[in-house]
């Protein structure tokens, strides 16, 4: 019993850092149809940004602000060189242009930052733990976990009082009528981006405070992950992102804990398996996107 | 079955033997270095077009390719490591496969085997998946192959390198395969099944519409698309002599679809000039990345720099041009004039002549609001019905409901005795009825009679389809754009196609929404006199949408009126016309009955 529910703590964890990504993906996909491989390298430069403030003895919590705005700005200028050449184009275009922005930006993080994992300091409490109810709970879990409410909290504030979030949900209903009434197709989709690079850049810093180092590939796995929860939640659904984030947290911390040692090499495997007996029953995922029915015929 | 003039056809198959017969020999004459750089050229082009098979005509891209790869590496060199090197090295291998050795040739057929088995299972679960979904769909497949192939130890030693392969690829071997599989993935480009499947990409659900089962064609191309990438990963396999997992895995995939988008992949051709670029521009790349001397400065190591050539070269080719250097058109189908018998022309007579469609209770809830409404409705052949309302009153949703499109929330309709409620579109089709739709969807990138063809191939078992679609292409007068692109045709021309593209599916009831928008008066003239000529010629029973009035009044005989998702009223033209509840919804409650005589 406790280590299940020890377990589901680490799951909650894990499914939250997993939620913030495939929402950020979500955001992006909804307005212009783009799956951006390289988000996973937003999330890369918030934690190298986070190594720098940490050797340079900023505190942690301006280090933590830093990084993410960075992760913002990177996804505005991504966008702006990168994707607005090929914003009409079709999906596989949009998407293999982001998968080449990833790898460039992977080649120099190598070259210029380093090739290796390096250790980013962090601040003794986070790596402290506190016992509650006879569960001992590091604080690092804790904050990931109440960041995540956070952030979903404010998400889900944003889009439905913030004038650019109901912009944003406009758009995403119907790009086309969004622009007729007068919602400007640049600034909606900066924001967007600058959305994506904010969920990207928190999911980046309770990331790294789980694991105090950075390398080059740092975001492409968890970005991966992040694909997977936002088709099992439902491509461009912002709710499905969030289910799906926690359905594959869970997933896979369950498997790490209760599977039997001799299986634990097919562990991901296993997990994506579930995921895609899931979708053989739910195609358009757990919560699917209202779009989809409203195509005109 | 091909559906392409065979003189082009011949033309490329030539083309690919000299191609490779040449490039072999010069490398042959320059020595070992060059014949393998020949051989992994020819080997990734296997599995360049092996990929273009499946992306170039579905429209759907995967990045999930080079798991089949791994798979035929693995199936074939287990097979033919020698048994000796397979009790040193895979100790814990099932008896029976560690003492099987058997040749390259017999090791292939089998991998093959192996890989279209798992090709069957994962394409019918991507199958199931729609556009962008199925992409990372695509990318879940290669991590869990990925994850499979290292977690089984016993048989795959894991991570660590799988060795001891007899290098049996030599030159020739390489190029024998790879002239089959260019020979494979040009034939399949121009068979049946891959020109539905074109017409998939281009419009999915026109394709629906004129009877193209979307699903199946995209299961062969799957299937054929991963036989071929294993026969490129046993292959490669054999030609290295030792790999592992991350051979299978994201850099090379990279590289991979670098060739393919480069070069364009819809085309053979494409995939080809792609791998050359790619090839040559690795190459290049490869010798400046241990870093060189321009005389005064001394250029560092750079890692990497073969990844961000490629990346880059990726990038200018999504911007300037996203369907690749050589578009979207085989280099045979521009400079090789087709050559095309003429068929016998046949008579596209209503193919089910008591199909009467019969609708009750149809209703369409989009979320909260409410399209169409309880409607019934009946069409017989030979009939010419309007279908009219004020916009939004729901006329395209009525059309879609009864063409499969979409699926009604309440209702049902049957044609003849067949029950057609929750049946797909393409099957729909099948029970003779065809339409067009309000926002022209053509098969844009096909020709004219492609377009056509298809639908004369996805319907009444493709009996005849060639006879069927230049009848058809006549009948709307529209055979001397026949090999012309549909979508450079003017805007009534595009519309006249879809009409044809209709016919050759040689319907009993053809749906018709708004085929006189932006048509001038004569050439809506010259359209009413052809749509007489279907219900008297062929049988054909005709439901019409439109908002001329003039068109509706003349051309049919009877009219049904739709508002706000509701029928109120049913009847021939001069009944239409007194209605007092059309008036209202027309003109407003305050119109006197003049004014409604005016809109005639």
């Amino acid at each position: 019993m406790e280590i299940l529910l020890q377990q589901t703590v680490n799951a909650i964890a894990l499914g939250g850092t997993y939620a913030l990504l495939a929402l950020g993906l979500a955001v992006v996909f909804s307005i212009m149809g783009l799956i951006n491989f390289a988000h996973g390298e937003l999330m890369t430069i918030a934690g190298y940004v986070l190594m720098y403030c940490g050797l340079a003895g900023v505190p942690f919590a301006i280090a933590a602000a830093l990084a993410v705005g960075a992760a913002m700005l990177a996804a505005v200028l991504m966008e702006i060189i990168a994707f607005r050449p090929v914003r009409n184009a079709s999906g596989a275009t949009m998407l293999v242009t982001s998968f080449a922005v990833s790898m460039v930006l992977q080649v120099l993080f190598q070259n210029l930052i380093a090739a290796r994992s390096q250790p980013v300091l962090l601040p003794q409490l986070l790596s402290d733990s506190v016992s509650i109810f006879g569960l001992v709970i590091g604080i690092n879990k804790i904050a990931a976990i109440i960041a995540t409410i956070v952030m979903l909290a404010f998400l889900d504030w944003f889009m439905r009082k913030q004038k650019h979030g109901i912009a944003m949900r406009a758009a995403a209903s119907d790009f086309a009528v969004a622009r007729l009434m007068g919602i400007r197709a640049n600034t909606v989709i900066s924001a967007a981006f600058a959305l994506s690079g904010l969920l990207a850049g928190v999911a980046a810093v309770l990331w790294v405070s789980q694991r105090a180092s950075v390398d080059p590939l740092m975001g492409f796995s968890p970005v991966l992950k992040a694909f997977i929860a936002a088709i099992l939640g439902g491509l461009g659904s912002l709710r499905g992102a969030v289910a799906g984030g926690f359905v594959l947290g869970f997933i896979e911390i369950y498997l790490a804990a209760f599977l039997p040692a001799s299986m634990q090499e097919f562990r991901e495997p296993i997990g994506l398996a579930i995921v895609v007996f899931v979708m053989l029953f739910r195609p358009n995922g757990l919560i699917p996107a209202a779009s989809l029915k409203a195509e005109k015929v | 079955m091909l559906v392409t003039s065979g003189r082009q056809l011949f033309y490329s198959v030539f083309a690919i033997l000299a191609l490779a017969l040449v490039a072999s020999a010069i490398a042959w004459y320059m020595g070992p270095a060059s014949q393998r750089i020949l051989v992994v050229f020819f080997v990734s082009l296997i599995a360049v077009v092996a990929q273009g098979v499946y992306c170039g005509n579905s429209g759907i891209m995967s990045f999930g390719h080079l798991s089949f790869m791994a798979i035929g590496a693995y199936a074939a060199s287990l097979l033919t490591v020698p048994a000796m090197m397979k009790a040193a090295t895979l100790p814990k291998l099932p008896h029976w496969l560690a003492s099987t050795e058997t040749g390259l040739l017999p090791a292939i057929l089998v991998a093959l085997v192996v890989v279209a088995l798992v090709a069957i299972v994962t394409g019918i679960v991507v199958g199931k998946l729609q556009g962008e979904a199925a992409t990372i769909a695509t990318l879940g497949l290669l991590i869990i192959v990925h994850g499979v192939l290292i977690g089984w130890r016993d048989v795959t030693r894991g991570s660590g390198s799988f060795f001891g392969v007899p290098r049996e690829t030599t030159l020739w071997v390489a190029m024998a395969g790879c002239v089959i599989a260019l020979i494979v993935a040009r034939l399949y480009r121009d068979s049946v099944s891959g020109l539905k499947l074109r017409a998939s990409r281009e419009n999915a659900i026109a394709a629906a519409a004129v009877g193209v089962n979307i699903k199946r064609e995209r299961l062969v191309s799957w299937v054929i698309s991963a036989v071929l990438m294993g026969l490129s990963g046993a292959l490669m396999a054999h030609f290295l002599g030792a790999f592992s997992p991350k051979n299978f895995y994201f850099v090379d995939t990279f590289q991979l679809l670098a060739m393919l988008i480069v070069g364009g992949m819809t085309t053979v051709t494409g995939a080809i000039s792609g791998a050359v670029v790619i090839t040559i521009v690795t190459e290049i790349l490869r010798h400046l990345e241990s870093g060189f001397s321009l005389g005064f400065v001394e250029v560092p190591q750079v890692f990497g720099t073969t990844q961000i050539g490629i990346a880059l070269l990726i990038l200018f080719a999504m911007f300037r041009k996203a369907d690749g250097l050589t578009g979207l058109k085989e280099w045979e189908e521009r400079f090789i004039k087709p050559h095309r018998k003429a068929a016998a022309t046949t008579s596209l007579q209503a193919a089910e002549p008591d199909g009467i469609l019969l609708a009750k209770g149809m209703t369409m809830r989009f979320g909260g609001l409410v399209a169409v409404n309880n409607v019934d409705f009946k069409l017989m052949p030979g009939e010419i019905v309007g279908l009219i309302g004020p916009n939004g009153s729901g006329k395209t949703t009525l059309l879609n409901m009864l063409s499969g499109v979409l699926k009604p929330s309440e209702g049902s309709f049957r044609i003849a005795d067949t029950l057609l409620d929750g049946v797909s579109s393409h099957k729909v089709a099948e029970h003779g009825i065809a339409r067009t739709f309000q926002n022209i969807r053509l098969f844009n990138h096909l020709t004219v009679f492609q377009n056509v063809l298809v639908a004369a191939l996805s319907t009444r078992d493709g009996e005849d389809a060639e006879g069927r679609a230049q009848t058809a292409l006549e009948r709307m007068g529209m055979s001397k754009f026949a090999e012309m692109d549909a979508g450079t045709l003017s805007y009534g021309d595009q519309r006249r196609v879809e009409i044809a593209r209709a016919l050759a599916c040689q319907p009993s009831l053809l749906f018709l929404d708004e085929p006189a928008a932006g048509m001038n008066r004569e050439e809506t003239d010259a359209l009413m006199e052809m749509l007489r000529g279907l219900t008297r010629d062929l049988g054909i029973g005709i439901l019409l949408v439109d908002h001329d009035l003039k068109l509706i009044n003349q051309l049919c005989d009877r009219i049904a009126v739709l508002n706000e998702g509701t029928l109120i009223a049913q009847g021939t033209p001069a009944e239409i016309r007194k209605n007092p509840a059309v008036v209202e919804a027309y003109l407003g409650a305050s119109s006197d009955h003049e004014d409604a005589q005016r809109t005639d």
